[in-house]
């Protein structure tokens, strides 16, 4: 295993460069624990610094500093990300498995059912959500909410996998051999679509935080939660913009782009290494 | 032939059935919403202006009557799917008695003309870079394209819309940041599409550029994946022209997933852009759909909602027919 | 890549040719047209213009400032002729000894703008109309206290009352807006009075409509012909030809826009939106000329607290977390200092700093609190100062020196921070502390959900933000709650606990109570579950109260025991608390002068600049070309 990422680093600049900034955006978040500040309180420094060695990051109209307020908000971010990635996999991964390898009835009801939550518009779902949740709502609210709502897309997709693996041989040999349905779908099955399972966790990563920030901007999340999103959100009713405090918007921007980068990065070079044909034209001739 | 006959036929009935089921989800969760029209009525007259405590029972009463929100629950779904087997949403709540289509044919025209326009342009541009930078891998301008589409993508759109609207709106005030056209103009001629394009320009570019990134490397992965197949590399050991093989062999092959995507934002386009009409004050479905959502306005939110399930689940339709069409491996599986 | 270079070419020099047309209106002349931010944004149903029915058609789009017209108005301000205006009215109201009779005698000359005459049937029609059809705006109110209306003769109306009522010409008496006239000659050939969209709208105010948007993001209105055939007339000719009500936008856009000069008035953006244009735009200005440049509204932000929820019923509650506050960290988090403090249940805006606040000045400061273990005086005059001496530094000269100009610009004085007091009145409540925490006397945590408005009011969320933080530091498991768009049909359902909002408004000109303070009566508190009307969202009453509100109903408007019973509220909320004064509700509204002069200032406070008030249609008679001097 370290030896694998090891040759990864050697031989491949896009991991080395994903790892790095990776690496850099968890330690920034991991940072959040050691804020001396408590993090919903404003005015505990002076308000609108700019960028200096006290604060590197400067300080926003509300007297809080950026960095201490950014480690923060990344970290939450981050996590709702994750977990609206995490739950909406298990969801598309179970529907889309089960539709495929089933086939009839059962995946002509599943996906039928799939399709309706493709149609269904989001946005006004999620803020009638808000109206519902009234004083509940909370970020893990609003993660369930989109997780449930951010699955069908990739369901269809991870189906279309399952559906050619079905009319493959080896799944006749399973059957054959006597193992369960739960066995082939996990045991065979699985492996096929992992890939393709990382590589829609990054696109729904990227669509989680991005409806998030929408979200805020309109102001239908709970605005007490610094994330990135309700750092936004705050500098715009501060019309940080226009007032010349650019760094509350400028920080916050670099770090999610240096996020997805690198997930991005990651992603790419994974994928290659695990498709040994790229691997082999890499490590050879050219490298 | 008959297979397909058959195929569609059984296709169009999920089709019925989506668009059914999906309507009658919205309209369990807009009745569900605690925002009621009646009290958001109420509160827009009693807010600044004069009020006495006696009106406000007697005006929620006669409100709801004129609304016709009175009547059981059922009494009331039934009236909307027979209204809706019609074609007609009825009338706003809060724009009463304005019916709901009226409010969305204003809007809609602003929302499918920048929408479309944009969408096509992010998905043409895009795919294209995305096909020469999958093909051309050693080429480093075309890798740092991949980097900057990669880096356009993740900046939340807010900051790229607002971001455009400072430079070309202030900084270098060259082009118009608010509305869909110059104010009082001349509803006809050429003056008023000039300057409706004009208009368009900045929403437009800010909806291209972040929506440019994910075409370029949908499309990047996947020609990149297909350079490595057997034919390929006979064409290339052939000595077909090396442009032929990539427009003709190579992204051709790559453009049906993507035309998928296509179909899918296309129909996903009613719903409107929330944040670019909110930035730019562009008119449109996203404005009358928040103002309907805080509103209230479930006739409203409702009449938009079931335009977007509708267009929605044509596109996957469309898609769904024609594809065994274009491949028939599918037909016959 | 030629033909690139040649195409780039062409769209520049496009592109350029045309942004010098996008300064105007299209064809409309530019310096004879002012731009007016429309607070209400984009009009959700453009075409609708019947002002007698609730259909999210525009009202500060232009209608009601400058197409509507009523019997009287009140200023806010010091008023361009006095505070009282007869508008269409010849004269004051007139009512009988027991007030259950008003007769109104109207002006003469005064035409709708299709050039049919007003005449006292357009009143009476006005109050039957909206009495027979209830679901309009004014139908409620007019069935409440009409019994009869007639017109004995063309200049003459006579009101016959249910019952006593000495502030029934409020309802025709504008602050913002009040019941507007009805042309009778249009309206009575409509067969339905509520679905009527009244477009394009026959007015009685010195414009007309010119044109507006389909889309509702903008109304152009032009100067009638025969101005001269209106109310307004008597102050003089109106001076733009065209006025334009417009969507801008956020906040931000707004202050684009207007360094641009395409927006010649801005409603309201936020605090150093306001600093930036006074920096890099000289032509923009203030209702002050210096710091806190915003208009104070007389509208009374405050924390309130919803009387049916404990632990909000107990005074000392409430006077404990009222002195958890610090004032001026509020000022400083919400408006950036550039806010009025008021630590009475009035707004110190207008007259009403010789009205209440000097007079009390007094009282207050000798006002005392027995907290059982000590007595301790709350009251801090100084409180204004100290602000402005804090803002100084930063500020510089923009700062007023003059004490009697801080005291209406930043306020006068606060109630002082005291947690020892606090913990005194909290423990004598029953409350304990264990730990960091409070606890209620039933043992639970003490926790207070301070709902605000996000982003449809900023500075108000920002300042429950800071108060949360303050409770917070103390103990106290306190948090907001952002409740954006039914904001107000939440609060007035009773569900919240605590919330930054207002139920204090007042004429600003005239020291009458009634516009609010008459609806706080017990007589229309509802239980909790049930909404309650407008405006004692804070469900408080007190006999002591009523007696009071008893007693304005039976004295005339103008009867200087007003200003008695005023006081005595004042002092009566003082030691009750029911709610937590703040501040005047200030709007930022920026004129710039590049195109027009002549705006309302704190230095010439003839009218309410704030573009929504009805009472800005007195602006346009003093607005003159800023070219033609």
């Amino acid at each position: 295993m370290l030896k694998t990422v090891r040759d990864l680093f050697r031989y491949n600049l896009e991991f080395a460069l994903g790892a790095i900034l990776i690496l850099i955006v968890f330690s920034f978040a991991a940072a959040s624990f050691f804020s001396p500040y408590p993090p919903m309180d404003s005015y505990v420094v002076a308000p609108d610094v700019p960028p200096s060695w006290a604060y590197p990051f400067g300080t926003n109209s509300r007297g809080q500093d950026v960095f201490w307020q950014l480690t923060l908000a990344i970290r939450n971010s981050l996590l709702f990300g994750l977990s609206v990635a995490l739950m909406s996999r298990i969801l598309s991964l179970l529907i889309g498995l089960v539709a495929g390898y089933a086939g009839g009835i059962t995946d002509r009801i599943l996906m039928t059912i799939n399709d309706t939550f493709v149609v269904i518009p989001l946005f006004p779902i999620l803020v009638l959500f808000f109206f519902m949740m009234r004083d509940n709502m909370s970020w893990p609210m609003l993660a369930i909410a989109m997780a449930s709502l951010g699955w069908p897309y990739d369901a269809r997709l991870i189906r279309s996998v399952a559906l050619s693996l079905r009319t493959r041989e080896f799944t006749a040999m399973s059957v054959f051999s006597g193992m369960s349905t739960r066995q082939i779908l996990v045991e065979e099955h699985l492996p096929y679509v992992l890939p393709i399972v990382f590589s829609t966790t990054l696109n729904n990563m990227n669509w989680s935080i991005g409806l998030e920030v929408t979200l805020s901007v309109i102001g239908f999340t709970n605005i007490e939660t610094p994330t990135i999103g309700t750092m936004i959100y705050w500098a715009n009713q501060h019309t940080a913009m226009v007032a010349g405090v650019w760094w509350w918007i400028f920080f916050p921007v670099v770090l999610v782009i240096m996020t997805f980068l690198g997930l991005y990065l990651l992603s790419v070079s994974m994928n290659e290494y695990i498709d040994p044909r790229s691997r082999l034209t890499r490590m050879g001739g050219q490298g | 032939m008959r297979t397909y006959a058959l195929y569609l036929v059984r296709r169009f009935a999920q089709f019925i059935l989506v668009v059914f089921i999906g309507i009658n989800i919205a309209y369990l969760i807009t009745h569900l919403t605690p925002v009621d029209p009646v009290e958001q009525a109420i509160s827009s007259v009693t807010m600044f202006g004069q009020s006495s405590p006696e009106m406000v029972e007697v005006m929620r009463k006669t409100l709801r009557e004129l609304y016709g929100l009175e009547g059981s629950a059922w009494e009331q779904y039934v009236t909307f799917w027979r209204r809706m087997a019609t074609g007609d949403f009825g009338p706003s709540l809060s724009a009463f008695p304005t019916p709901v289509s009226t409010l969305i044919w204003q809007a809609l025209p602003w929302t499918l003309g920048l929408l479309v326009c944009s969408t096509l342009i992010a998905w043409i541009v895009g795919n294209f870079l995305g096909g020469l930078a999958g093909y051309y891998r050693k080429n480093s301008l075309l890798k740092a394209l991949g980097i900057l589409a990669m880096s356009l993508q993740p900046i939340p759109y807010y900051i790229v819309a607002f971001i455009l609207l400072v430079v070309f709106g202030f900084l270098w005030p060259v082009l118009p940041i608010s509305g869909g056209a110059e104010m009082n103009i001349d509803r006809q001629g050429f003056a008023f599409a000039g300057s409706i394009i004009k208009h368009s320009i900045l929403p437009a570019l800010s909806l291209v550029l972040v929506g440019l990134g994910a075409w370029f490397i949908g499309m990047r992965s996947l020609v990149s994946n297909i350079v490595t197949e057997d034919y390929v590399t006979y064409a290339e050991l052939g000595g077909v022209d090396r442009r032929r093989i990539l427009f003709s062999y190579v992204m051709r092959n790559a453009l049906s997933p993507q035309l998928t995507g296509l179909a899918l934002s296309l129909g996903a386009i009613f719903n409107g852009a929330i944040i670019t009409e909110f930035v730019f004050g562009y008119p449109g479905m996203g404005t009358l759909l928040v103002r309907a959502v805080n509103a209230g306005d479930y006739s409203l939110v409702l009449g938009i909602t079931s335009v977007s399930i509708i267009a929605v689940a044509s596109a996957i339709l469309v898609i769904d027919i024609i594809y065994p069409l274009l491949d028939p491996r599918v037909a016959r599986s | 890549m030629r033909i690139m270079r040649v195409l780039a070419f062409f769209a520049s020099a496009w592109l350029v040719a045309t942004s010098a047309l996008a300064q105007g209106i299209s064809n409309l002349p530019r310096e004879e047209t002012i731009i007016i931010e429309n607070p209400q944004g984009t009009i959700t149903n453009p075409p609708w213009f019947n002002i007698w029915m609730v259909a999210r058609g525009g009202n500060s789009n232009g209608l009601q400032q400058l197409g509507m017209d009523t019997l009287w108005y009140i200023d806010p301000d010091a008023g361009i002729d006095g505070v009282w205006d007869n508008s269409l009215a010849a004269d004051k109201p007139q009512y009988n000894a027991d007030f259950t009779e008003m007769t109104v005698k109207l002006r003469d000359g005064i035409h709708w703008s299709d050039g049919v005459e007003f005449t006292a049937d357009d009143v009476v029609f006005t109050v039957q109309t909206q009495m027979k059809n209830p679901g309009m705006i004014w139908g409620p109110v007019f069935l409440a206290s009409v019994d009869t209306v007639t017109a004995p003769d063309k200049r003459t109306v006579v009101f016959k009352l249910k019952r006593p009522n000495s502030r029934f010409h409020a309802t025709f008496t504008v602050r913002w807006n009040a019941a507007w006239i009805m042309p009778k000659h249009v309206f009575e050939k409509v067969e339905d009075p509520t679905k009527f969209d009244f477009n394009p709208p026959v007015t009685i105010g010195p414009y007309k409509l010119h044109s507006f948007d389909p889309n509702g993001k903008w109304y152009i209105w032009e100067k009638r012909e025969d101005w001269q055939r209106t109310s307004l007339a008597r102050h003089g000719e109106p001076g733009p030809k065209y006025a334009a009500y417009i969507d801008p936008g956020p906040p931000d856009k707004r202050v684009i826009l207007q360094l641009n000069h395409q927006l010649d008035i801005i409603h309201d953006t936020s605090p150093e939106g306001v600093f930036t244009l006074i920096k890099q735009s000289p032509t923009s200005q203030g209702w002050f000329k210096g710091f806190p440049y915003a208009h104070p509204d007389p509208t009374l932000p405050a924390v309130m607290f919803n009387h049916q929820v404990e632990p909000f019923q107990n005074a000392d509650v409430r006077w404990a977390l009222a002195l958890l506050i610090d004032i001026k960290a509020v000022s400083m988090a919400s408006y950036r200092g550039a806010a009025t403090i008021s630590a009475i249940g009035v707004p110190p805006t207008g007259l009403f700093g010789e009205y209440y606040f000097d007079p009390l000045e007094q009282w207050l400061t000798d006002f005392e609190i027995d907290t059982g273990k000590q007595k301790y005086k709350p009251y801090d005059p100084t409180v204004g100062q100290q602000i402005a001496e804090m803002l100084r530094p930063s500020m510089d000269e923009q700062i007023p020196t003059d004490p009697k100009e801080i005291a209406n610009a930043i306020g006068r004085g606060w109630w002082k921070p005291n947690p020892e007091a606090a913990t005194q009145l909290l423990e004598r409540a029953g409350f304990t502390k264990q730990g960091d925490q409070w606890m209620k006397p039933d043992g639970t945590p003490f926790s207070i959900t301070l709902l605000v408005e996000g982003d449809q009011r900023p500075v108000m969320t920002r300042a429950g933000t800071m108060i949360v933080q303050q409770w917070r530091q103390f103990g106290i498991d306190a948090k907001t709650q952002a409740y954006p768009s039914d904001f107000f049909p939440r609060v007035e359902s009773g569900d919240f606990e605590a919330a930054i909002a207002w139920s204090v408004e007042t004429w600003g000109g005239h020291p009458d109570l009634s516009f609010f303070l008459d609806s706080w009566h017990s007589e229309f508190l509802k239980p909790r579950g049930e909404r309650q009307p407008p405006r004692n969202r804070q469900r408080w009453t007190h006999p002591e109260l009523d007696k009071i509100i008893e007693e304005t109903r039976t004295i005339d408007f103008d009867d200087p025991k007003v200003k008695e019973l005023g006081q005595e509220y004042i002092k009566l909320a003082v030691r009750e608390m029911p709610i937590i004064p703040l501040m005047s509700y200030n709007v930022f509204t920026m004129m710039d002068t590049t195109y027009w002069t002549g705006y309302p200032s704190a230095d010439d406070p003839y009218t309410n600049p704030v573009s929504n008030w009805a009472n800005t249609k007195y602006m346009f008679v003093r607005l003159k070309p800023a070219n033609a001097q």
